[in-house]
């Protein structure tokens, strides 16, 4: 783009300028289901959950533990540094991203695969992991310049460094398949190619493994929200966590270079403004004193910060319906969703909770 | 004839070319009563009325006033004898305000505009109609343009009043309003001759109805005589199902890609930052009162109006951003859009039902050359006329010479010719028969199955519901609302419109 068209599109609000954002209708339309769901225990610093076929297990600190059928807790490993994602990897075991840096294999001990360098560049910020068939594992490094907890300064520096690899467990000769990603916070491999959600980007992206090159093809583009883990489907199709929905004002700043630099210099970034997994904690939260005339009456309003979103997707990457936590709710900032038992388990780390809904009440809501 | 019959018409016909329009009937109407008018489109109910206000003679027959035979000419000596005509499709002069309209023909030699203006805005307030009197009748939706039209009639001050579907544009509210004008008029000893599609309406307000069909008398009768069956069944000389719209749809289809993608849309000062999306696969229906920026917000996306300059907000057709100068433009990119308005903007009504088509297909990538081809012309004519079952003696027949319903199959058919992916329907049932809604809401449904996009703008409620697998519902210039179509209710899209 030229800079005149830049400037034009500046001056008259259109394009990237527009500060717009798709609306949250059709399968996007809202209600109160992630809300509504059962609370199975409270999950402090959870990361990601992950379903084996016969356990659900739970990544949360430096633990790696599973579900008991009576709900409670057990411990089956610690590590030496806080895990970032897991992943149940079939007749292996379940793999562990420890320190967003370093992958291990949990199959009744701790089995380290070492230090991994595919592309000769070390992982640094590992958000999912997901096994292939043969085995390997492909892993989404999802930024090469800000660790998983600092995704919102990614976001705000406009971060395009995210990679997908794929790590293979008996041997060392790992690759790198797609590097330059805004953001990879989910890959899954799926019937068609391998989805990876680049969350900056809005998009959904498919790559055919068979292919000799490796070139990412949109499947879903121009979401609502910002789009995270995914977890496969019994039906081809797929669970995505939108770890939090986009919003103008968010949309405005990350044009605003100037402002977003101050900010991230000079405010604390539990206050800046930016999507976060929850809100409404503190008086200090941004815009706070806001309000919003309806019906001739001022009412105090402060943009929405964090939401509760999973979203259904068909086997061609279509999204069939949502499930939501809204603006209101508590149950924000799902990061990882599987099913398991006859249920939708998600991870809900604005709200510290690992919920539950039974996929008969998603279908008898939806179908 | 009787002492309080002031309209009579007997044997009366009337043919076109050696076809008849109406034929051998004989019609009364009594000082203060409403007589309802109906049949299927094509039946001779806007013959048989315009030959009582002057518009066509008659071949034969012949028309008492107040027991006097008459001959009138022209619409001028039905004035003059106090019959007024509030016709179909607005006959108002677009280039003129609303007062200005309303004054026409009590011209002064000096006529004083501010007095003009303020008696227009008293007399608007008191039929309850919300016009401004000094806005151009061209810049007008179709429904206020249905409300102007029917204050000029009342204004006349007539002693007979013919109605061709007055309320086909006009939200319930509104429709209210006009029933209650309906009264008072009826309780001045005014006769009102009321043409309607919507049977229930007819029902409600008339005394006595006459039911038409091919051009010819079928029965007349008190209102309690009869009811809805037994009016269509005289209608369509068949039972038809009771409702004029199908049931309540209760299964949506899936939605498929999302087609279109409207983002903070603003037209300054109608449309106020909407955002909703349009799928494949689906109908949308889109509902809202009058103003509530519906029309408005899709004539954008089919490039009939431009957003705002500054800040106007995004529309995204398959994930890429369109902004039409044209609508030629979105003709290119598959979006059609099927106005509310065809007398208007809809067909050439001089031409034939063919080239009407064809011209359809001139701004589509598909046809660039120079020429227009007259083969090509009669083979689209003719597969159109069949695919829509266009009834027409041929397809040179010429537009103005159609029934309304027919009409309107001509200019659905001209959007399809273009093979768009959305199709935008705006009042797709306004003024057309029982008979031909049945036909344009298969033809909707079809369009979806195909895997269409398809929007679905209405004020009638039943339509909507029965068509829409979505819902959206318009209030203040923007979509406030989204329904399922198993959820939908009346009471719940009406909440969501009003408040």
């Amino acid at each position: 783009m030229s800079f005149f068209t830049e400037g034009l599109n500046r001056l008259v609000g259109r394009g990237d300028a527009a500060i717009t954002v798709p609306p949250m209708d059709g399968p996007f339309r809202a209600n109160n289901i992630i809300e509504d769901a059962e609370v199975v225990t409270e999950l402090s610093d959870g990361v990601d959950i992950a379903f084996d076929g016969s356990k659900l297990w739970l990544a949360q600190g430096n633990e790696l533990s599973c579900l008991l059928p009576d709900g409670k807790r057990q411990i089956c490993a610690r590590f030496d540094g806080p895990l970032t994602a897991i992943a149940a990897v079939p007749n292996v075991g379940i793999a562990v991203a420890v320190n967003a840096r370093n992958i291990s294999i949990y199959n009744g001990k701790v089995e380290s695969l070492g230090h991994r360098t595919p592309a000769g560049k070390p992982f640094y910020s590992i958000t999912s992991i997901s096994p292939a068939s043969d085995g390997s594992l492909y892993v989404a490094d999802a930024s090469r310049k800000n660790r998983p907890d600092a995704w919102t300064r990614d976001l705000l520096e406009h971060g395009k460094t995210g990679r997908v690899c794929q790590v293979f467990t008996d041997s060392t000769l790992d690759k790198q398949l797609i590097s330059g990603l805004r953001y990879v916070a989910g890959v899954m491999v799926a019937d068609n190619g391998l989805w990876i959600s680049e969350s900056w980007a809005h998009q959904i992206v498919s790559v055919d493994l068979a292919a000799v090159k490796t070139q990412p093809a949109q499947i879903t583009a121009r979401l609502p929200a910002y789009a995270g883990r995914m977890t496969a489907t019994s039906d081809g199709g797929a669970w995505v966590c939108m770890f939090s929905a986009r919003r103008r004002l968010v949309e405005l700043v990350l044009r605003e270079r100037r402002f977003r630099r101050l900010m991230m210099q000079e405010v604390d970034p539990r206050y800046w403004i930016a999507p976060m997994l929850s809100s409404g904690n503190s008086f200090q939260e941004p815009l706070q004193g806001g309000n919003v005339k309806s019906m001739g009456i001022s009412k105090p309003w402060a943009p929405p910060r964090s939401y509760g979103l999973v979203v259904r997707l068909d086997p061609l990457g279509q999204p069939l319906y949502s499930l939501h936590s809204r603006t209101d709710g508590r149950h924000h900032g799902i990061v990882s969703a599987v099913e398991a038992y006859g249920a939708l388990y998600m991870l809900s780390k604005g709200a510290n909770l690992l919920l539950k809904v039974r996929l008969s009440e998603i279908e008898e809501h939806f179908l | 004839m009787t002492g309080d019959t002031i309209i009579e018409l007997r044997n009366a016909s009337k043919r076109y070319g050696g076809v008849p329009a109406v034929e051998n009937i004989s019609f009364d109407l009594k000082r203060g009563e409403v007589h309802g008018l109906v049949g299927e489109n094509g039946a001779g109910k806007s013959t048989l009325t315009k030959m009582i206000a002057g518009v066509v003679l008659l071949s034969e027959g012949e028309l008492w006033v107040e027991g006097r035979k008459v001959d009138i000419s022209n619409p001028h000596e039905a004035s003059k004898l106090g019959v007024a005509m509030v016709f179909q499709e607005t006959s108002l002069v677009p280039t003129m305000t609303v007062a200005q309209n309303l004054h026409l023909g009590n011209e002064k030699f000096f006529n004083r505009l501010r007095g003009v203006y303020i008696a227009a805005q008293q007399f608007l307030q008191s039929l309850n109609f919300d016009v401004d009197p000094t806005h151009l009748v061209s810049q007008l939706g179709a429904a206020k343009k249905q409300m102007v039209e029917i204050a000029r009639a009342v204004l006349q001050d007539a002693k007979v009043i013919i109605f061709d579907e007055p309320t086909a544009t006009l939200t319930p509210e509104e429709k209210l309003h006009f029933f209650n004008l309906v009264d008072v008029l009826k309780a001045r000893g005014v006769a009102i001759i009321f043409i309607s599609h919507a049977l229930e309406e007819a029902l409600q307000i008339s005394d006595r109805i006459t039911v038409l069909r091919d051009g010819r008398h079928v029965i007349t009768d008190i209102t309690p005589a009869l009811d809805h069956a037994s009016i269509v069944r005289a209608m369509v000389g068949r039972d038809l199902k009771d409702s004029i719209y199908a049931e309540k749809k209760l299964d949506a289809r899936k939605p498929g890609k999302r087609l279109l993608c409207v983002q903070d849309l603003r037209v300054a000062p109608v449309v106020r930052n909407t955002s909703f999306s349009v799928f494949s696969g689906q109908v949308t229906g889109v509902f809202g009162l009058i103003g509530s920026g519906r029309t408005e917000t899709f004539k954008v996306v089919a490039g009939l109006i431009k957003r705002d300059f500054f800040h106007g907000g995004e529309i995204m057709l398959n994930d890429r951003p369109v902004r039409y100068r044209t609508p030629a433009a979105a003709v290119l990119d598959k979006v059609a859009y099927i106005t509310e308005d065809r007398k208007l903007e809809g067909f050439f009504e001089t031409m034939s039902i063919g080239r009407n088509i064809y011209m359809g297909t001139l701004a589509t990538a598909h046809d660039k050359g120079v020429l227009t081809s007259k083969s090509v012309e009669n083979t689209l004519g003719r597969k159109w006329v069949d695919r829509l079952s266009v009834r027409a003696i041929s397809a040179n027949a010429k537009i103005i010479e159609l029934s309304g319903g027919n009409q309107q199959k001509v200019v659905i058919a001209k959007s399809l010719a273009q093979n768009p992916d959305l199709i935008i329907f705006d009042e797709p049932t306004h003024g057309v028969d029982v008979g031909a809604i049945d036909e344009i809401h298969q033809l909707i449904n079809d369009l979806a199955d195909e895997g269409k996009a398809v929007v679905v703008i209405s004020s009638y409620l039943p339509e909507i519901m029965s068509l829409s697998d979505r819902i959206l519902v318009c209030r203040q210039g923007k979509v406030v609302d989204e329904f399922d179509c198993a959820e939908a209710t009346n009471d719940l899209i009406m909440y969501a419109s009003v408040h």
